[in-house]
């Protein structure tokens, strides 16, 4: 099958002079549900903006469907950006608006102008902001204030934003990075649905090596820029998860003040703690973030 | 209070054994402001032995007795609008009128003037750097200066005091809203970029409901600032009830001048009453 998504030695350099992607090559093929792991700074962010072009890449190229991303201008990049949804740690809802004109924005790749300014969507538009409320299960949360919502129903909202793009492929950055772990399952679980019916492809950057191996259907992980690892999520053991988060990362992670009502691997502890914000013991390598 | 770091057998930070009599950057301080006011008030030379308090008595009493026919039409001639009260109103709309062209001008530029909308390209960084530049350099004449200038161009009146006001304020208003542009959560604009909206759609849906109240807030800061400021234009050629009172102080008639200065004192609080209120339900 021909890939949906081919990334050819893509190479990000920051003017801060910082490498953030170093020759990244990739088929994507449609259906997958790709995670893509990795300590912070180590290019997860960029790798998924580079796909739709929110960061300009130094250099390599994008194949979307067989149109180059890389080389598109104007209207040709919005044609191709509009079919290629995507999520947000912080969710990046217009926070002082409507549930309804948020997920109603998804649809502006599809819009006049005009219609923008006039803020006249077409009844097609309108029916289909509801269906994907609906799909995400807060249609009664349609004229809230996006800002009066939780973490996880803004995250919800985001995605019927995208998936109002009618999208090929979803990607998400760490979706579920700033919610508890029930609240990130049932995110989650959205996102396999849309992938699993909709046989919408879908990337997805996560710090939860137990979610990654939950949802994902292939794992990559980056390390300094560089693909690390590149297969399937049973594949990756103890040795494997130290290549990819460094030989200290088990250590300096466990600490004894950490009561986990589970008894869990190491491996486990260290990612816990890794996507941890307020986390004791820095991970052992930290660059700033793409 | 050094017991800490005695008991472990550490040294001791430096930070805790300073005392502020001891402190030479602080001595430093207190005796070149000391030296500064000392220095100024030679070179200054304020003299006050001219001060005539008997004078200056009898005038304040005068300005304290109004001249109440200023309320009403004295001649066949002479119309509401030359009234204290007309005069007034009239003032209030130069403020307004002034605010309202400068918005006009301000709100579009502002966005050509917010780093964060412009980045990106060596030709919308320029613009950027050529509009902020430009506000700073119109907010930095004062509107007194204007006004003289706008007097000479425009001829004594209204014209001048309204222009004056426009160009200082869209100076500052432009910075305002600037600044408010590059507040904002950058979040969103990813978002809307993200889902194939064209430049303009990306500002009207993810920008513009982020600044639309600080705007207003803004806007009524100004506003209110410009009434205040429309009176005084009145005195150096800008027309309204500035001219009026500008009038009587040189005819001598004080009471008169009391009575207008008493309007607008009134006009001014009532208007920095009314902007605070709006300007708090806004936050």
């Amino acid at each position: 099958m021909a890939p949906i998504l081919s990334l050819k030695d893509l190479v990000k350099v920051y003017p801060s002079g910082t490498r953030a992607l170093d020759g990244i090559t990739l088929d994507i093929q449609p259906g997958e549900f790709l995670v893509l792991i990795g300590l912070s700074g180590s290019g997860k962010s960029t790798l998924l903006r580079c796909i739709n072009r929110l960061i300009e890449p130094s250099s390599g190229t994008v194949v979307f469907e067989g149109a180059d991303v890389t080389a598109a201008r104007g209207a040709e990049l919005r044609r191709i950006r509009r079919r290629i949804g995507m999520i947000f740690q912080q969710f990046n809802l217009v926070r002082r608006t409507s549930v309804f004109s948020n997920v109603l924005s998804g649809r502006l790749g599809y819009r006049s102008t005009w219609r923008t300014i006039a803020s006249r969507p077409s009844g097609g538009d309108v029916s289909a902001v509801f269906e994907n409320l609906g799909r995400v299960g807060i249609v009664d949360k349609a004229f809230a204030r996006a800002d009066a919502l939780s973490g996880g129903q803004q995250q919800r909202v985001g995605i019927a934003r995208a998936l109002m793009q009618r999208p090929e492929v979803m990607l998400a950055d760490e979706p579920v990075a700033s919610l508890d772990p029930a609240t990130s399952h049932s995110v989650m679980k959205y996102l396999e649905e849309i992938n699993k019916k909709d046989g919408i492809t879908v990337i997805c950057s996560l710090h939860f090596l137990s979610l990654a191996r939950r949802y994902g259907t292939r794992v990559v992980a980056l390390k300094g820029g560089r693909v690390a690892f590149d297969g399937k999520p049973a594949e990756i053991d103890e040795r494997r998860f130290k290549e990819i988060y460094g030989e200290d990362a088990i250590e300096v992670e466990i600490g004894p003040e950490r009561s986990q009502p589970q008894p869990m691997s190491a491996t486990e502890a260290a990612l816990r703690a890794m996507a941890d914000d307020t986390g004791h013991g820095a991970p052992p390598e930290i660059r700033p973030d793409g | 209070m050094a017991e800490y770091f005695v008991a472990r057998g550490l040294t001791i930070p430096q930070e805790l054994s300073q005392n502020p009599l001891t402190n030479w950057r602080r001595l430093l301080v207190i005796a070149t402001s000391i030296l500064v006011i000392y220095t100024g008030l030679r070179v200054t030379d304020i003299d006050t032995s001219r001060a005539n308090p008997e004078f200056a008595y009898n005038l304040v009493l005068q300005l304290f007795n109004w001249d109440f026919r200023l309320l009403t039409p004295q001649n066949e001639f002479e119309t509401f609008w030359d009234t204290v009260e007309g005069l007034m109103i009239i003032t209030i709309f130069l403020g307004i009128i002034a605010s309202a062209i400068a918005v006009v001008i301000a709100l579009p530029l502002s966005f050509f003037g917010a780093r964060n909308i412009m980045t990106g390209h060596p030709v919308t960084t320029t613009i950027y750097t050529v509009i902020r530049l430009m506000f700073t350099i119109i907010r930095s004449i004062d509107v007194l200066i204007v006004v003289i200038v706008a007097a000479v161009l425009l001829g004594i009146g209204s014209a001048a005091g309204v222009f004056a006001l426009a160009f200082h304020n869209i100076g500052v208003l432009g910075k305002l809203y600037s600044e408010a542009i590059e507040g904002i959560d950058h979040g969103p604009i990813e978002a809307i970029t993200a889902t194939g909206a064209n430049r303009f759609q990306v500002i009207w849906t993810a920008v513009v409901p982020q600044i639309v109240n600080p705007f207003i807030s803004f806007t009524i800061y100004r506003l209110d600032a410009n009434v205040r400021l429309a009176p005084i234009l009145g005195l150096v050629g800008g027309g309204g009830i500035g001219f009026i009172l500008f009038q009587k102080i040189n005819l001598f008639q004080y009471g008169g001048a009391g009575l207008i200065i008493f309007f607008i004192v009134v006009t001014v609080a009532a208007m920095d009453f009314f902007s605070a209120q709006v300007r708090k339900r806004l936050i």
